[in-house]
This record gives structure tokens, C-alpha cells and sequence, in this order.
């Protein structure tokens, strides 16, 4: 019995141990397995596709992927961790062009510049935000709530994941573009927020389709409309806002794969074509249909120009909207 | 499919000999990890969860998760009982009579009752699970943002109750939690508050390291201090299992335990802590020896613990039937069901009856092949206190910086960790109980939090609070505590002149 015990933990520190593992062999690229930090809690959504993307690597490339999150400052922890990395290939960062990239900064000082301190390596999808309500709520549109929130002159109540995060900044420029007062209510995290709309105790709310799908399929919350420009494949039949006559669209929270800056081109190349691979294997489009996450591959330059789009529509709206978090 | 018909296809599925392989691996594994200071359920099952990708079936890599959540529940009270060592906030009100029972030398019953009180509340709320599952999911998502603030706010309250002698201590210590607890990204205005420019402290410390720092590392700095006599404790390791009036002692509190920890713990986010606390309080409060409480009462080991095992067991009922997990270890399971294509939430029952019933039957299993695990182990853990204590104090302290530097893989932690060891030594020097200090760390985001996003919704109104029945009903019942205090010590105060006279 002690033996047993003895021995798993020994195996728990060796786990613990290889993750912080070097190795110092120049041979081709991959060598070694390469680490990906995911700098956002274990088990969401980012976690999620991050794993997904871990289980179906091996079948292109030599070497595994090793996850390993470092979450902390709304992301700003673990990607600081990947810019300041040896810039090998073998240090990644999974969730490029979430919020603390495109939206943080513009609204505080960043201790690295996202841009030139990382090399887009690839898109791999975009979480949307998806505006819903309840199901017994008298809204059945965007349209009934803006009508609702103009006759009755009352504020729509909102509960957002976090304050200037996507949800927040979609929902507080659908209220500005219709002319009505949407209070948000910021949570600490996505879950939280849909939980609490799930309970009926705000009028609406918005998440990741990950995060709401469970309760849309459950007859529990109507999806009012979708904030990209264009539908969201993996809720096609959820109309855009801008299909209901308000002119607001964001680019929900982006993810994607960096490399510190530094990193070889033929290094970026391959890890580029491998993360293609991945993206258009059979299996790995099924576990992205059950993750409610949709594929939305970009090659490395498409991508690192998609990234300067998205930012500037951010910063823009950030400007219009007069949020500040100080 | 009838509940019963459910239950049984259920253990048809969890005794098969490789899912019978699995629920010991979880509950061996779980073990282990709760025992190792630090090191958590959530960072365990992330670990493992790569190894899952081989099983081609779902249900046995999530009875095994489950072992290991459940497992670290069961494994949690050991270091709290013999070092001082909450592994996680559940077990910070195990720490207080538990360890100072180790001291007197009875270290086996407290992990004898803290088995046998975690099995029967185990069991009692799979039962429930079965039984009650889905109208108990809708009762957990009436509790809003002022509901959570009204429950967070009575946790507090509960919280002052461990401070021992001195209230004004209890309230300095509970103070000072709540001041370490506003340390990073305010959740509602998004500015980060008290981070001196350090991007670390942005996400706030990390409650492991505070309970650890401040638990562990300050017994172990004071026990240096003092050298003879430590050998004194650790060697005095006296008898292995609870006797009959221990038994008979902690039967109703371990039962108290049990519901208060089934209804609390279903409440996503601090559920399991605040129902080891209410347990706490109402031991003590109904107790006719309250002046035991503090000082080894074996009913403040049974209730709480009983209460947070049967709160673990509870908190899977939001994530099978509604998709919603509680807490991150929680996530971390649901990560893995997602992984294998299966969907928890509404239509889990319908679409995978397989994974539904058999992880639910592999919870009875599990309980069972824990008690038997671990009864045992109480006789092997009793005598780690027979290592000398220059050895066993190094040993604690390297696995706790591990567990602490795991939380969120970087070194800033291991400062902080011995930043919050001076902390502990120094309250411990002035005889201050540290208990409320880690609760109110807990209990501060979520007063802060749901205090504010209720205001938000009520357009400013206090009125919130009390026109909802459910957060009227929790704040009648803090008022009424704290008017029942005040009575309780105006008429001590009339009474102890007669007893000086007597004397």
C-alpha cells in the first residue's frame, strides 16, 4: 500500500518535472516535445481547443505538444512567460488575439507590445459572442428588447464575463448604437455570467458559444443575434446584429497560435503547416463541432494581418464607447 | 429509464473489472493528492488528463477524475489533522480542532472520525445525487448575485466564530484576509488594485499559498522555536481509532454535516467552504461544552469534514444536469467529458445514460474502496508523527513549495508562500488563531462581487437584499445570530459577578 502510494507520487513529481524539461539536441525541428502555454485557467474554452489541438498533433508531427497553463492578469502572465522564452519553436502560446491582446492595449500599459514582441504563427478560431435571453423572456429579437427598453424607459440589465472584455464592450456598443441604457453586470468569467442568466436574474447576457450552446440546446436561453459581421458557422441560423438593423459588430476573442518574435522562419513554417494539418483532420473537426468552437484556419501572414484589422476595430470602438478601466 | 432501473444499469457498468481498476486508480491517486500539501485535485486531473486520450470509452477516465476529486476530499483532512496543513479552503476549519487534538495525542480518532464521517457523508449525498438531481439544479440557480451575497456575508459571521478566546483578534485576522483578498483585478470596474506594478500580483495571491504560508509554514517556524518540546507532541501518538464516545459524540454532527454540505454545496463558487464553516458554528453554537471547541473537539472535525465530503459529492449534480461546474477542478472534469464528446447538462441523462449512471455508481463504489483505503492508512499516517521533526519539517516545506509553485507554474508564488510563513509565525507568536484569516481570503471577492453586481442590477437599491425570499430568509437569519451574540453576552456579563462571588 505504501509502495503503491510512494510510487504515485514519485510519478506525480516526474509529471511535474517534465513539464519544465529541456533538451539540447540540434537536430531538425522538432527534436523535443514542444510546450504550449495556454495563459488561461484549465477548462475553458481556450483550454479546450488548446487540448483538442494536443490530441490530434501527434498524428502530423514526431514530437507531442505539452500544455501547460499559466493563467494570471487576465492572460498578460503567460504570454509575457512565451515573449521572454528562447525563441526555438519550442515555446508557444495558444490564445493570440483573446482580450489581452487586442483589447488591453488600449486601455493600460502592457509589459510586452503583442505585435512586435511575438510572430503570429496561426488563426485557429474565433469565439463570437452571442447575445441571449432567457426563455421566458418577452424578447424574441434584438428588436423586441431595443422596443421594450424605449417604451418602458427602463435599463436592460446584461451579465457580462468581465468589464472591457468582448461580451462586455459588444453589449455596451449594441446599447450606445440603439439609443437604450444596457447595464452590465461584469462577473468573473464566462461561466459565472451565463450561470447567472441561467437563473433568471438578468434580462440578458452574453458568452462564447461554448459557453451558452448547453443552454440554447436545453431550451433554457433564445439566442437574440450573433456580434461578428458575418454568422457564426457553428450558430448559423442566429442572426448577426447587423441583420436587425444595428450597425455594431466585434471580433469576439481570437485564437490563435505566437512564437516569441525571434523565432526562424523555416520554424514558423512548420509549425504553421502542422497546426493546417490539424485543422482540417476528421477528427478534429468533430471534437470542434462538440466544443461548439469553429474552425477558422489562417496561415502565419493572413493571420498577422487579421490581428492588425481586429485591433484597430477594437481600439476604435473602445474610443467611441469611452471605456476605460482607470 | 426510471431512476431505479438508471442506478442499476449504472453498477452493471461501474463493477466492471477495468472501471472497478479505474475508481481504485482515481481513489488511490486522490488520495495520495490530498494528502500532499498543496498539490491539488484540479493540477492532478490537468496532468493526467493527456493519458485519458488512449481510452477509447468516456466513462472510465471520468469515474477515475472523479475518484481523484472525491479522493482528494477524503485525503485533504489528513495534513490538516497531523500538520496544520489545509490542503484546500474546505479544510482550513478541520485544521482548528483537528490538529490541536493531534497534540493531545489522539491524532488516530480525529482521522478515524474524518474517514468514517467524510464515507457516510459521501454516500449520503450520492444518494441524494440519484434521487434529487435535477429539482436540486434548479434550487442552485435561484441563488443570484444577492443570494451569493447574503450566503457569503452569513459565511462571515460563521467565520468569527473560530477566532477562540478574543472576538477583536477573530475581527483583525478576518480584516486582514479581506485587505489581502482586494490584491489584484477588481472584477467590476476591470482596474487592478494593489499591485504595485508587479504583473504576478494582477491575478491576486492564490489561496493555497495563504492557507499553506500561513498555516503550515508558521507551525512549522514556531515549532522550531520551542525544540523539546515538539519531540514531546510527535512522539505522543496514543490511540489509533475513535472509541465509543467519540463515536457517540460526533454521530449527529457528522449528519448535520452531511445536509448542511448536500444544500450548500451545490451553490457553484465557495459552497463547500461555507458549508464547513455553518457546520462549524452550529456544532459549536448547540454543543453543551463550547468552551471544547478550539481546544480538540471532535464534533468540529466530524461536522465540517462530513460537510465538505458530502459538498464534493453535491457539486457534480450543476455539472451533470445543468453543464455548469462549480469549481476548477470540477471544469477540469467536464474538459475531459467535452474532450471525449460528451456533453454534460440537460440531455446528458438522455444522450449518454452510460456515463450519467455508471459515474454516479462508481461514486457508492468509490466511497466505499476510500474507507477501506484509508482507515487503515490512519495507523501508517499516525506514525509520520514518530518522524523526527528535523526531517519531517523539510520534507513538509518542499512539498508544500511544489504544490505552491503547480498552482499557476511560476516562482512568484514560493516568495509569497514564505512571505505568508512570517505571516503564521508572527500571529502565531501573538496567540492570534489565523482561522478566520484564509475564510475571509474566500469569502471577501465574493461579498465584494455579488454585493456590487447586485447594486447594479437594483439601479443602487439596498432594497435587493431583502425583497428576494431567499436572500430575506438568509439575512433574517444573520440578524437573528448576531441579536442572539449580543443577548448571549449581556446576559454572561450578568451572570459571571455571581460565579466571582461564589468563588
Amino acid at each position: 500500500m505504501k509502495r503503491i502510494l510512494v510510487s504515485s507520487i514519485i510519478f506525480t513529481l516526474v509529471a511535474v518535472l517534465m513539464v519544465g524539461g529541456t533538451a539540447s539536441a540540434q537536430d531538425k525541428f522538432p527534436s523535443k516535445p514542444i510546450t504550449v502555454i495556454v495563459p488561461f485557467s484549465a477548462g475553458g474554452s481556450t483550454d479546450l481547443l488548446a487540448r483538442a489541438v494536443e490530441k490530434i498533433w501527434p498524428k502530423s508531427s514526431p514530437q507531442p505538444l505539452v500544455i501547460v497553463n499559466k493563467p494570471g492578469g487576465g492572460g498578460v502572465v503567460g504570454t509575457e512567460f512565451v515573449v521572454r522564452s528562447k525563441p526555438d519553436g519550442y515555446t508557444l502560446f495558444l490564445g493570440y488575439g483573446s482580450g489581452h491582446d487586442v483589447v488591453m492595449p488600449h486601455l493600460q500599459k502592457m509589459p510586452y507590445d503583442p505585435y512586435k514582441d511575438l510572430v503570429a504563427v496561426s488563426r485557429l478560431s474565433i469565439h463570437s459572442v452571442v447575445i441571449c435571453t432567457g426563455a421566458k423572456s418577452e424578447f424574441n429579437s434584438i428588436k423586441d428588447m431595443i422596443a421594450w427598453a424605449k417604451k418602458e424607459n427602463k435599463p436592460v440589465t446584461s451579465s457580462v464575463s468581465t468589464k472591457a472584455g468582448a461580451v462586455d464592450i459588444s453589449i455596451t456598443a449594441l446599447g450606445k448604437e440603439a439609443g437604450i441604457n444596457i447595464v452590465t453586470v461584469p462577473f468573473a468569467g464566462g461561466a459565472d455570467a451565463v450561470t447567472t442568466l441561467a437563473g433568471g436574474h438578468v434580462m440578458i447576457g452574453g458568452g462564447h458559444p461554448s459557453e451558452v450552446m448547453p443552454h440554447i440546446k436545453a431550451g433554457r436561453f433564445k439566442p437574440l443575434a450573433v456580434a461578428l459581421p458575418e454568422r457564426d458557422a457553428s450558430l448559423p441560423n442566429v442572426p448577426t446584429l447587423k441583420e436587425q438593423g444595428v450597425n455594431v459588430y466585434t471580433w469576439g476573442s481570437i485564437k490563435g497560435v505566437a512564437a516569441p518574435a525571434a523565432t526562424p522562419k523555416e520554424v514558423v513554417d512548420y509549425l504553421d503547416a502542422t497546426f493546417k494539418k490539424v485543422c482540417g483532420d476528421d477528427e478534429f473537426k468533430k471534437m470542434m463541432v462538440d466544443l461548439d468552437q469553429p474552425i477558422m484556419y489562417q496561415d502565419s501572414a493572413a493571420f498577422a494581418k487579421f490581428l492588425q484589422q481586429a485591433y484597430g476595430d477594437y481600439g476604435k470602438l473602445i474610443k467611441d464607447l469611452n471605456i476605460s478601466i482607470q | 429509464m426510471n431512476i431505479f432501473d438508471g442506478i442499476i444499469s449504472g453498477f452493471f457498468i461501474a463493477l466492471t473489472p477495468g472501471n472497478l481498476l479505474f475508481a481504485f486508480l482515481g481513489a488511490l491517486i486522490g488520495t495520495a493528492v490530498g494528502v500532499l500539501p498543496g498539490l491539488g485535485p484540479a493540477a492532478t486531473i490537468a496532468l493526467l488528463l493527456p493519458i485519458t486520450y488512449s481510452i477509447p470509452s468516456p466513462v472510465p477516465a471520468v469515474i477515475m477524475m472523479a475518484g481523484i476529486y472525491y479522493g482528494a476530499m477524503y485525503g485533504g483532512s489528513t495534513t490538516s489533522i497531523l500538520l496544520n496543513l489545509p490542503g484546500e479552503a474546505a479544510s482550513v476549519v478541520t485544521c482548528i480542532d483537528g490538529y490541536k487534538m493531534a497534540q493531545k495525542g489522539r491524532a488516530g480518532p480525529a482521522l478515524g472520525i474524518a474517514a468514517i464521517g467524510s464515507f457516510i457523508a459521501g454516500t449520503v449525498s450520492v444518494v441524494g445525487l440519484t434521487l434529487f438531481a435535477p429539482p436540486i439544479a434548479e434550487f442552485a440557480l435561484s441563488f443570484g448575485p444577492p443570494e451569493k451575497f447574503s450566503l457569503a456575508l452569513l459565511g462571515l459571521l460563521m467565520a468569527v466564530t473560530l477566532s477562540g478566546d478574543s472576538i477583536t483578534k477573530g475581527l483583525v485576522v478576518m480584516v486582514l484576509g479581506l485587505l489581502l483578498s482586494a490584491v489584484g483585478i477588481d472584477p467590476i470596474s476591470g482596474k487592478s488594485r494593489f499591485d504595485f506594478g508587479v504583473t504576478e500580483l494582477q491575478s491576486g495571491f492564490d489561496f493555497v499559498t495563504i492557507a499553506v504560508g500561513v498555516f503550515g509554514l508558521g507551525e512549522i517556524a514556531y515549532n522550531l522555536e520551542r525544540e523539546g518540546s515538539v519531540e514531546i507532541i510527535t512522539t505522543k501518538v496514543g490511540q489509533v481509532f475513535p472509541k465509543m464516545a467519540d463515536w457517540a459524540k460526533s454521530r449527529l454532527a457528522i449528519l448535520r454535516g452531511t445536509l448542511i454540505g448536500f444544500f450548500i454545496g451545490i451553490i457553484p463558487g465557495g459552497g463547500a467552504v461555507i458549508s464547513s464553516l455553518v457546520s462549524y458554528a452550529v456544532e459549536k453554537k448547540i454543543s453543551r461544552h463550547p468552551e471544547e471547541f478550539g481546544q480538540g473537539a471532535i464534533e468540529g472535525v466530524a461536522g465540517p469534514e462530513s460537510a465538505n465530503n458530502a459538498a464534493s459529492s453535491a457539486s457534480f449534480i450543476p455539472l451533470l444536469t445543468l453543464g455548469i461546474p462549480g469549481n476548477a477542478a470540477i471544469a477540469m472534469i467536464f474538459a475531459c467529458l467535452l474532450i471525449k464528446g460528451v456533453k454534460p447538462g440537460p440531455f446528458l441523462i438522455v444522450e449518454h445514460p452510460d456515463v450519467f449512471w455508471g459515474v454516479i455508481a462508481s461514486m457508492y463504489v468509490g466511497n466505499i474502496m476510500l474507507i477501506i483505503l484509508n482507515l487503515p492508512l490512519v495507523g501508517v499516517w499516525v506514525q509520520l508523527l514518530r518522524v523526527p521533526y528535523g526531517i519531517l519539517a523539510p520534507v513538509v516545506i518542499l512539498f508544500t513549495a511544489i504544490g505552491s509553485y503547480s498552482i499557476a507554474n511560476q516562482a512568484f508564488d514560493l516568495y509569497a508562500l514564505i512571505a505568508f510563513g512570517v505571516l503564521g509565525y508572527v500571529l502565531r507568536r501573538l496567540k492570534i488563531e489565523a482561522g478566520p484569516l484564509p475564510l475571509a481570503f474566500i469569502l471577501g471577492p465574493m461579498i465584494e462581487g455579488s454585493m456590487r453586481q447586485s447594486l447594479l442590477m437594483s439601479g443602487g437599491s439596498f432594497l435587493i437584499f431583502v425583497s428576494r425570499p431567499i436572500s430575506f430568509t438568509i439575512v433574517g437569519l444573520f440578524t437573528l445570530f448576531v441579536l442572539g451574540q449580543v443577548v448571549f453576552a449581556v446576559r454572561r456579563a450578568r451572570r459571571s459577578p455571581k460565579i466571582e462571588t461564589a468563588v
